[in-house]
């Protein structure tokens, strides 16, 4: 196989696994509001999980030491490691999300990260330390024996099926009456919780959710570089894919895709392949300048993202019968219950309520 | 009792973390207090301290104490900068809390970033007299570490003049209560928010030089790490309070440095963390803090 073609496949991949990445950091903070700086932690322990379930177990003379080694096939590990990420999200939920506002939920949540990294990294019976996990079986390939080449294309197919999964999966809840819910907590969580819903048990569902997609992501990722360690997983990492949700537009999948595409991908794996200027630490460097360069330039200039929201329009009969209404309950005119079950009908009938002026209030 | 005689040299250990961690929370508090946002970028301030110094101290081979000097009035300029640049052209727009954080994160990138392009990621270090140990009763100090505790001392008592005997300390006290009703009252807020990210950087330089002064050597990452430790101490005493970030800075210093004496000192920053966790899960108002914030 020609280089190049290699060199796409690889960036295919990655670009498939990150896009899934996004996606599930988008139900988190594009729908839902949550500052969550942990998201990489969540690829982590999906990553994790899975590969230890699938790995075979520890071998003293391989001098690696890891808990389970169970040989489990690739499908059940996946989910287990999804549901892994699931459980820890829901724990770090339940007991933050609820108490704090969201600036200071997102300093529990890198704590819990780095703690988490702190643990990883030291104690090394639990999953190899600093010198983390390697030689994760193929998923399907004891079945398949495919060549190296032609594997490469199935593991592209595999990731790209769980990108559609979790794209068709997010568009079907960002229309859902449920989605609707999470969007009226972002935009103001006391009118959605003066309309009656729960906003805490919405946070933690979306929360849940999200980290459960970055468990998949994070275990094809850790399937496909076959190495992984506590570096591969710093807080830094969480920012690639936070600048690539916002440069690509929050709230809306295909940005948060194209985003993953332009962000961790062209930044990050291209610049792997450039001629080297300096030391590998200064190109990663310079790469980190541009993440917070974008990031800033996005917040201030397109702070909607490439991709913005679909805007929610309330049909033109309907707002002029609101305005009406509006108009004689301000002169004392009593209101029909018509009127009012027409107003009511507004937030089902659309698909963002309550969208304040800017659009995404970034 | 060899327990007794660990645990009291790590008592001691633990003031001179808890000296550097006072200056550093009281600077992130003050700034805190005024501009009402939390700011990732802080922790990227000491860094450019200790590495400002570095340069004063190795390339133009000026004494240490001098580099301190100068790191603190760099720092507080750059900070001011940011502000001027970078932050205020968001604040001006009314710009909510959580983006101005995701802002200060962008800032803390590029600040870690740019020192680690230059700088590498080597371990770097003054080249400074510690000084022959002493013996104080149980304790052990160098004159070096002494000095970190006097420093820590004289800016406290400093930070407490200011805020409490002069027209500028007095009109920081009245915008962090309220803003609208420090304008009303006819403070010039801009000239507080100006003179809050002197302070703060001011604070931040000298809190990163002594730290560079008590762990020996250091990387471009140092000041981002000691952040969340800083934020522990800060939460802990109640966000937005500069005395109680002080008691915040005693009680993580003192447990991180003596959870040494039982488990692996690796997981010291992680001790500080999980304080930091409780601490908002229990009281997020802080421990010491009449009022909430969070």
């Amino acid at each position: 196989m020609p280089t190049w073609i290699f060199y796409l496949l690889t960036l295919a991949v990655f670009g498939a696994i990150y896009g899934t990445l996004a996606l599930g950091l988008n139900i988190q903070w594009g729908y839902t509001g949550i500052l969550d700086f942990m998201y990489i932690a969540f690829v982590a322990v999906g990553g994790y999980v899975t590969s230890l379930l699938m790995l075979p177990p520890t071998q003293a003379a391989f001098g690696e030491t890891y808990v389970l080694g169970l040989n489990w096939p690739f499908i059940p590990a996946l989910v287990v490691g999804g549901l892994a990420s699931a459980l820890l999200a829901f724990i770090v939920g339940l007991l933050s999300l609820n108490r704090l506002r969201s600036d200071y939920f997102a300093i529990v949540t890198v704590a819990v990260g780095l703690v988490l990294y702190t643990i990883a990294g030291n104690d090394t019976p639990l999953v190899n330390g600093w010198d983390g996990i390697s030689g994760i079986p193929q998923p399907f390939q004891s079945t398949l024996n495919l060549d190296a080449n032609s594997y490469g294309f199935f593991f592209l197919g595999l990731c790209l099926i769980i990108l559609i999964i979790v794209y068709i999966f997010s568009e079907r809840l960002y229309r859902s009456p449920f989605g609707r819910a999470l969007r009226s907590v972002r935009e103001d969580e006391m009118v959605a919780e003066g309309l009656g819903k729960n906003v805490f048990a919405l946070r933690l569902k979306a929360f849940v959710i999200g980290a459960f997609i970055a468990g998949i992501g994070g275990s094809m990722l850790v399937i496909y570089v076959d190495a992984f360690n506590p570096s591969a997983w710093t807080t830094g990492e969480t920012f690639f894919l936070w600048a690539a949700l916002l440069l690509g537009g929050s709230a809306n999948n295909r940005g948060a895709m194209l985003g993953a595409l332009i962000v961790p991908v062209l930044f990050a794996e291209i610049t792997r392949f450039l001629p080297t200027f300096g030391s590998p630490q200064v190109v990663d460097a310079f790469r980190y300048i541009a993440i917070g360069i974008l990031l800033i330039l996005t917040v201030r200039f397109r702070p909607q993202g490439i991709i913005a929201e679909k805007r929610f329009r309330v049909r033109k009969s309907k707002l002029q019968r609101l305005e009406s209404a509006l108009a004689s309950a301000s002169t004392g005119v009593q209101i029909t219950d018509t009127d009012l079950a027409d107003n009511a009908g507004i937030l089902p009938d659309g698909n963002a309520p309550l969208q304040s002026e800017e659009g995404k209030t970034l | 009792m060899a327990l007794l005689h660990t645990l009291l040299l790590s008592f001691g250990f633990g003031l001179i973390t808890a000296s550097i961690l006072a200056i550093a929370a009281v600077g992130l508090s003050l700034q805190f207090g005024i501009t009402n946002y939390i700011n990732f970028a802080y922790g990227d301030l000491l860094t450019f301290g200790i590495y400002t110094a570095f340069v004063v101290n190795q390339h133009l081979g000026l004494n240490i104490w001098i580099g301190l000097v100068i790191a603190v009035i760099a720092t507080a300029i750059l900070a001011w900068l940011i502000n001027l640049f970078i932050l205020r052209p968001f604040t001006d727009r009314g710009t909510s809390p959580i983006i101005m954080l995701v802002v200060t994160l962008g800032v803390s990138l590029i600040l870690q970033n740019v020192i680690l392009a230059i700088f590498s990621e080597q371990f770097q270090s003054y080249s400074i007299n510690t000084g022959t140990p002493l013996t104080l009763g149980p304790f052990l100090f160098t004159p070096l570490q002494l000095g970190i505790i006097g420093l820590a001392i004289v800016t406290m008592l400093g930070i407490h003049a200011l805020l409490h005997y002069t027209r500028l300390g007095k009109a920081m006290r009245a915008v962090s209560d309220s803003p609208e009703l420090a304008r009303i009252s006819g403070i010039n807020t801009r000239l507080v928010v100006n003179a809050a990210w002197l302070l703060a950087g001011g604070l931040a330089g000298l809190s990163g030089v002594v730290l560079a002064f008590n762990v020996a050597s250091f990387t471009p990452t140092v000041g981002f790490g000691f952040l969340f430790v800083i934020f522990a101490a800060v939460i802990l005493g109640g966000i937005g309070s500069p005395y109680g970030a002080i008691v915040g800075a005693l009680v993580v210093g003192l447990a991180t440095e003596m959870s040494a004496a039982f488990i692996s000192s690796e997981y010291k920053d992680a001790i500080a963390l999980v304080i930091l966790i409780i601490a908002l899960l229990i009281r997020p108002q802080g421990i010491f803090a009449s009022r909430g914030r969070a």
